[in-house]
């Protein structure tokens, strides 16, 4: 790629004919000072700060915006340049106020550094400072625009990256104020990325507004957890406690950004609901024990309910490490028992997921086209759709079988509403169009289908791609076909030698598929909560949440007879109701721990805190119950160990194939989809995200037939849930997006 | 006088079709729908006629769009600058009334030869009877079938709108304008690319000024040696002059180029009773403002004001006699600066400002000794680092006005008054 | 918000550019609301002129709050627009304008309290040979004196 050869400051450097000089010398280690130049947000060329002077060129030019041509020469450095740059610099601090004490962004701005450099001690202004009233835009983010140099990154990263024109700049010349339109807040889901591209403290983070000066912190290498990407953050650290969450660059996975609830998760640490000490439940009495005295209660419990290894059954989350998962699966293999799985939130957890993703994150760029099935990506999944909308700019079409038309931030050109109950029969419809235009021989189940014009038009849509893909998204999980879909969507990716991508099973569900999570002969989630099993480990669970149909859940785990040992790292009631025994266990960056992301990228983490209170890492707590339940082969010193032989594990890979037959579904159907920032117990407990209007989300959307079926008005509650009536939800369903628990 | 632009503007009903057709007008553009005028030969006459931007840069119109890639498939655009708001300049709007025919039948050409099917004039949008006439022009031309799709059936197809600012000098600057017809603020672009690469909409795009494009039809209906002949040397024909200011008759004149500017001023009626010539702009506010002494050397050509010490510009000439207060002057147009910045680039949003704030502290009466440096200073960091060329030319008065007239600045800032006993 | 004859109007504008540039009718958009609603612009009509052309919201306050001709308070009936440049401040627009606000009994930037007119000082309107003048409504008032003021405030109503 390497093409031409410029001289910079005498020295001769390679680049790409058409590259901007700017990027050739940041490559080159040569230091050129810029504000509004970023390299994943389109030139703008304002801020004039990168002035260098070029062989021949009258006037200086901004390094930003100049292309390399062969044989140019640029001075970066000499008299032309400074003057240039130390004018600038000049303009750029009459007007910036001299709060650094007490700005946030204070050792980590910008344009204190330059200035340290370009940056005069003495100022000539004398005409008085202008300012700027600061605007309320969310929980989010702080303003204080007095300090903003108008560099536009905020402006550019939303239009260009979040997709949502959101900040502007009002005003001309020196009144020129960048703010979002009225009152209205900043709404997009990567928002907080403007914080990190603010050169100054116009933007900075809400929550850590005046915790910590920024040299104070300790910054640690970690992942984030809440999706199916592991983007890479920075913990910044003070007095053992997180303080702020930035991203970190890492291209292939989430680039240099992270969605809000990577940034703004980590509030929930200090929630006043954190579990701090074990607690055992004696003579229906709760009290608080030491480790030991609450381990040897949980242990003799497990052992005097469990003469049979088949009557023990694990549970976990889909958040838990790679190593928490492995260890329990051992554990309860090691008990003896096949009953343990991680989908407790499926309809029909009855046989295998079987759709792997067969695209990297990096390649989804590529694709000119996309199929979502089952999905509301920009939400549920923001740095992939992220990957989706870059193709979308690239000229990607999109198209949708979704049971509601979302707010995307693409243009979705082809959207299928389709009802859960109809979702196989539409699919049916897709493949055999698809099989019929490619000439293929049919399937005997395919042959009483019907093909629809709709289904011929999302065939061609694959057809017509050189390079499309085929995404599988969560709300498939709370249906009933779930199998048959997703045997579907893989059928008809085949047939149309499309790509495939499953982001249902989300945050670190591919971990617990890495550790067979699941049972091969035992019971499933559905059935373990069903069963007359009677000990169980419940790691992490919140069965208002996490379960399908927690109100049964919660009834049959409370049984007399059964003996539930809840390791949870945030007080529950619901868990308080059936467990005999709570474990405080670490939560996110208070444990060491990996992460398989979609590109099945292993991500290890060290732990960024210490636990809270008497709280310890899940993995150690595992250990330690295998350890006193005299299973074998838990001698593991650190959880590296642990990691190690979790990954050596071949997860078995033969799935038999699905059938294709639709399960009794009612008439009219509900999908019940958790809002995006009630996924985890985390998220739940950030004070800021529950604030934002995504936090906030709680609403039963159904269509005006269907409602009248149901007999319900604009405002009632559905399941708790104020109904919305309107015409963006498929008939014969009720979708439900809500931070509420979840009801069957 | 009044060869080219102004021809008909002494006549009756000067706007009209008939009067536009009477007088020679679309006799090219009827040519080339007949296929008997080639692209290559009219830039070869545009070339030949020496004829340079009129809007204010002086750039060969010729060359300008040879640059255009002609040949290049796909959607072209011909834009009119009809932004006119460079204080002092006022003959856009003369020609829009008084000879919007020759605008339409320019853009045409200028369509035809860079294969451009649509073209736009922005015109300013205070200019409301300017446009009423160049709309109803453009209905004529219409009804006349010399518009449209297919004209003839020439293959050739040209649609002309007009749109309208809204009150942004900024506009004025060719980019700003484009982003200004996209629904934007008008907010320079950097360049490269330049519009004829990259322009409105993204597509190949050759902007010109009203007058420029207004010249167009009789330099290929005349020659373009005639009218390189109508000038001097390398300030090829004729071209208005708007002369304002302490005349006894301000007026716009279109007159040869290279006419001594002395003839200029008595052709506007000379000074007032009893006026001394003080100062002149000659090319628009944003031109160095010239002593009396200088300015009666000069010629009206692009070479003798340049050799003057200043700019021919959109040729608007502001006469200021010994009345007038250069220091109110010179913040009168700190202002306007000031006021008209976009505020995207950082040395012009902060600048501007600064400027004006020491100027009007030192009309106040608070000015300090120091002050004059710290103007020439902020002025010569403004220069040469801004996006466009607002940020020169609000930063060229100050330097000249300063060199020229310091002794009076520092009378002000002594006295906390104005040396000259009545200002303008 | 937007009356049916504006959205005809601004039809006509969206009408000159190409299919899915219905964005560039924007400043004509907000002129024509703005002539329905007196002179002035709210925030809800900015809104509904951006909704009405299916731009971000921001971006339409952008083009409202940049360019001059848009007022965001309410205006007298007529507005005055004074030329206060240089060809026009040579020709003694400064005292003109003060005769015209004593007169008035206005300040400039103010709309008088009968609502009647308001004066605004603005930057060169481009007729400079007719130093000092004036814009009202679509109209130029060139070659200004204090007789000429009172003629042309006499025809006002």
């Amino acid at each position: 790629m390497v093409d031409i050869e410029i001289e910079i400051d005498g020295k001769v450097v390679h680049g790409n004919s058409g590259e901007s000089v700017i990027s050739i010398a940041d490559r080159e280690g040569i230091e050129i000072p810029r504000f509004c130049y970023h390299k994943k947000l389109s030139v703008s060329a304002n801020c004039r700060m990168c002035l260098i002077d070029i062989k021949g060129n009258p006037k200086p030019q901004p390094a930003c915006s100049t292309l390399a041509s062969a044989g140019m020469k640029l001075y970066t450095k000499n008299a032309k340049a400074k003057a240039a740059q130390k004018a600038v610099m000049e303009f750029l601090l009459i007007n910036h106020p001299l709060d650094c004490p007490i700005c946030d962004q204070g050792g980590e701005c910008e344009l204190q550094d330059v200035a340290m450099e370009y940056g005069s001690d003495v100022s000539v202004f004398n005409e008085g400072k202008r300012i700027v009233a600061d605007k309320d835009i969310g929980a989010l983010i702080h303003t204080d625009m007095t300090r903003c140099i108008h560099c536009t990154r905020c402006i550019r990263f939303g239009a260009e990256v979040a997709g949502i024109v959101e900040m502007g700049g009002t005003g001309r010349g020196e009144d020129l104020k960048i703010e979002p339109f009225l009152s209205e807040g900043i709404q997009s889901e990567l928002s907080g990325n403007m914080i990190d591209v603010c050169p100054v403290g116009a933007l900075t983070s809400k929550p850590f507004r005046f915790e910590v000066r920024s040299w104070q912190m300790n910054s640690i290498q970690s992942i984030a957890r809440h999706d199916l990407v592991g983007s890479n953050i920075f913990t910044q650290t003070h007095k053992g406690k997180v303080k702020r969450v930035v991203a970190r660059d890492n291209e292939s996975v989430n680039e240099t950004w992270i969605s809000d609830r990577d940034r703004f998760s980590y509030q929930g640490l200090a929630s006043e609901k954190r579990c701090l000490v074990p607690k055992i439940k004696v003579n229906n009495e709760w009290r608080e024990a030491s480790w030991q005295e609450a381990l040897d209660f949980a242990v003799n419990g497990i052992k005097n309910n469990n003469s049979d290894g088949s009557k023990f059954g694990a549970l976990t989350s889909k958040n838990a490490t790679l190593e928490e998962l492995y260890l329990l699966q051992k554990l309860t293999r090691g008990m003896g028992s096949d009953n343990l799985d991680y989908r407790s939130d499926f309809a029909n957890p009855a046989a295998a997921n079987i759709l792997k993703s067969s695209i990297s994150l990096a390649e989804l760029e590529d694709i000119d086209h996309a199929l979502i099935v089952g999905s509301h990506l920009r939400l549920e999944q923001p740095m992939i759709n992220h990957r989706i909308r870059k193709a979308t700019l690239n000229g990607a079409s999109v198209s949708a079988i979704n049971a509601q038309t979302f707010d995307s931030n693409y243009r979705i050109s082809n959207n299928l509403l389709t009802a859960p109950q109809n979702t196989l029969a539409t699919l049916s419809g897709v493949l055999k169009a698809v099989l019929n235009e490619a000439s293929e021989k049919q399937p005997d189940y395919l042959n009483s289908v019907v093909v629809e014009q709709a289904h011929k038009d999302i065939a061609d849509n694959l057809l017509n791609a050189e390079n499309a893909v085929v995404i599988l998204g969560e709300h498939v999980n709370g249906n009933p076909d779930s199998d048959g879909i997703s045997q579907l969507v893989k059928d008809i990716a085949e047939a149309s030698q499309a790509q495939t991508l499953n982001v249902s099973l989300t945050s670190n569900s591919l971990a617990a598929e890495q550790v067979g999570f699941r049972p091969v002969n035992g019971k499933n989630a559905l059935e373990i909560l069903a069963s007359d099993l009677n000990s169980f480990v419940m790691f992490d669970i919140y069965p208002d949440f996490d379960c399908f149909n927690p109100e049964s859940a919660i009834e049959n785990l409370s049984r007399s007879d059964a003996f539930v040992v809840s390791l949870n790292s945030f007080e529950d009631d619901s868990v308080l109701k059936y467990s005999d025994v709570v474990l405080p266990i670490a939560s996110f960056y208070e444990t060491s721990g990996t992460h398989v992301n979609i590109d099945n990228i292993s991500q290890s983490y060290s732990a960024s805190v210490k636990s809270a209170g008497d709280s310890k890492p899940g993995w150690k707590v595992i250990k330690v119950l295998a350890d006193l339940l005299e299973i074998q082969g838990f001698e593991f010193v650190d959880s590296c160990e642990v990691a190690d032989e979790a990954l050596s594990m071949t997860p078995s890979t033969s799935v038999a194939r699905a059938k294709i037959t639709g399960s009794e579904i009612p008439e009219i159907s509900t999908v019940w989809q958790c809002a995006p920032y009630s996924v985890d117990a985390l998220v739940r407990h950030s004070s800021s995200l529950q604030e934002t209007q995504i936090g906030q989300i709680n609403v039963a959307s159904v269509s005006k037939a269907t409602a009248k079926l149901l007999k319900l008005s604009e405002g009632d509650l559905f399941k708790g849930v104020p109904v919305n009536i309107n015409n963006s939800v498929a008939e014969g369903c009720v979708f439900v997006h809500t931070y509420q628990p979840r009801k069957c | 006088m009044n060869k080219v632009c102004f021809k008909n503007i002494n006549k009756d009903n000067p706007s009209s079709l008939a009067t536009y057709e009477a007088s020679g007008g679309y006799k090219v553009w009827r040519k080339i729908l007949k296929g008997e005028l080639s692209q290559g030969k009219i830039l070869d006459e545009l070339k030949t006629s020496g004829l340079r931007g009129r809007g204010g840069a002086g750039f060969p119109t010729g060359l300008k769009w040879s640059f255009m890639p002609r040949n290049q498939e796909g959607q072209k655009y011909v834009v009119c600058n009809s932004d006119e708001g460079e204080p002092g300049t006022c003959k856009d709007r003369d020609i829009l009334r008084f000879n919007p025919h020759a605008v339409i039948e320019g853009m045409a050409i200028a369509g035809y030869v860079m294969k451009a099917s649509v073209g736009y004039n922005y015109i300013r949008g205070e200019f409301m009877e300017p446009y009423y006439r160049f709309e109803e022009a453009l209905n004529e031309a219409y009804g006349a079938g010399l518009l449209g799709e297919d004209i003839n059936d020439s293959k050739i197809t040209f649609n002309l709108y007009t749109h309208l600012g809204a009150g942004a000098y900024i506009c004025g600057e060719e980019t700003a304008l484009l982003e200004s017809i996209e629904g934007k603020k008008g907010q320079p672009r950097f360049k490269p690319p330049f519009p004829a690469n990259v322009g409105l909409y993204g597509k190949p795009t050759t902007i010109n000024n009203t007058e420029s494009f207004a010249s167009v039809p009789d330099i290929l209906a005349k020659g373009g040696q005639w009218f390189a002949d109508l000038g001097v040397p390398n300030s090829g024909g004729c071209k208005l002059f708007s002369v304002t200011g302490h005349v006894n008759n301000p007026a716009n004149f279109e007159i040869p180029m290279g006419t001594p500017f002395s003839d200029l001023l008595e052709m506007a009626g000379g000074l007032r009773e009893g006026r001394k010539l003080k100062a002149v702009i000659p090319g628009g506010s944003s031109t160095p403002v010239l002593p009396a002494k200088a300015a009666l050397k000069m010629n009206m050509d692009y070479d003798s004001i340049d050799k003057a010490g200043s700019m021919l510009g959109a040729g608007s000439v502001i006469i200021m006699d010994d009345t007038t207060c250069m220091v109110k002057a010179l913040t009168r147009l700190a202002h306007f600066y000031y006021d008209e910045s976009c505020g995207q680039c950082t040395p012009c949003r902060e600048g501007t400002g600064w400027i004006y704030r020491v100027l009007k502290r030192i009309m106040d009466g608070h000015g300090k000794n120091e002050d004059l440096d710290l103007l020439l200073s902020v002025q010569d960091k403004i220069i040469g680092n801004t996006i466009c060329a607002l940020g020169d030319a609000a930063a060229m008065p100050v330097e000249s006005f300063i060199r020229h007239f310091r002794k009076e600045f520092e009378h002000y800032i002594k006295n906390g008054e104005s040396m000259v006993a009545k200002d303008g | 918000m937007i009356s049916d004859q504006a959205k005809k109007e601004i039809d006509i504008w969206v009408a000159k550019y190409p299919t899915g540039r219905q964005s560039s009718a924007v400043m004509e958009a907000l002129k024509i609301v703005q002539a329905e609603n007196g002179g002035s612009l709210t925030n809800d009509l900015i809104k509904a002129v951006a909704d009405y052309l299916d731009m971000p919201r921001i971006n339409a306050q952008e083009v409202a709050t940049f360019y001059e001709n848009y007022n965001h308070k309410p205006v007298g009936k007529h507005v005055i627009r004074f030329c206060h440049n240089i060809s026009c401040m040579l020709n003694g627009a400064d005292d003109l304008i003060s005769y015209l606000e004593t007169k008035l009994g206005v300040k400039t930037g103010e709309a008088r309290k009968d609502g009647l007119v308001s004066v605004k000082k603005v930057e060169c309107l481009g007729a400079c040979v007719g130093a000092p003048m004036c814009q009202i409504g679509d109209k130029y008032f060139e070659n200004l004196t204090e007789q000429r003021i009172d003629e042309i405030l006499d025809g006002l109503k």
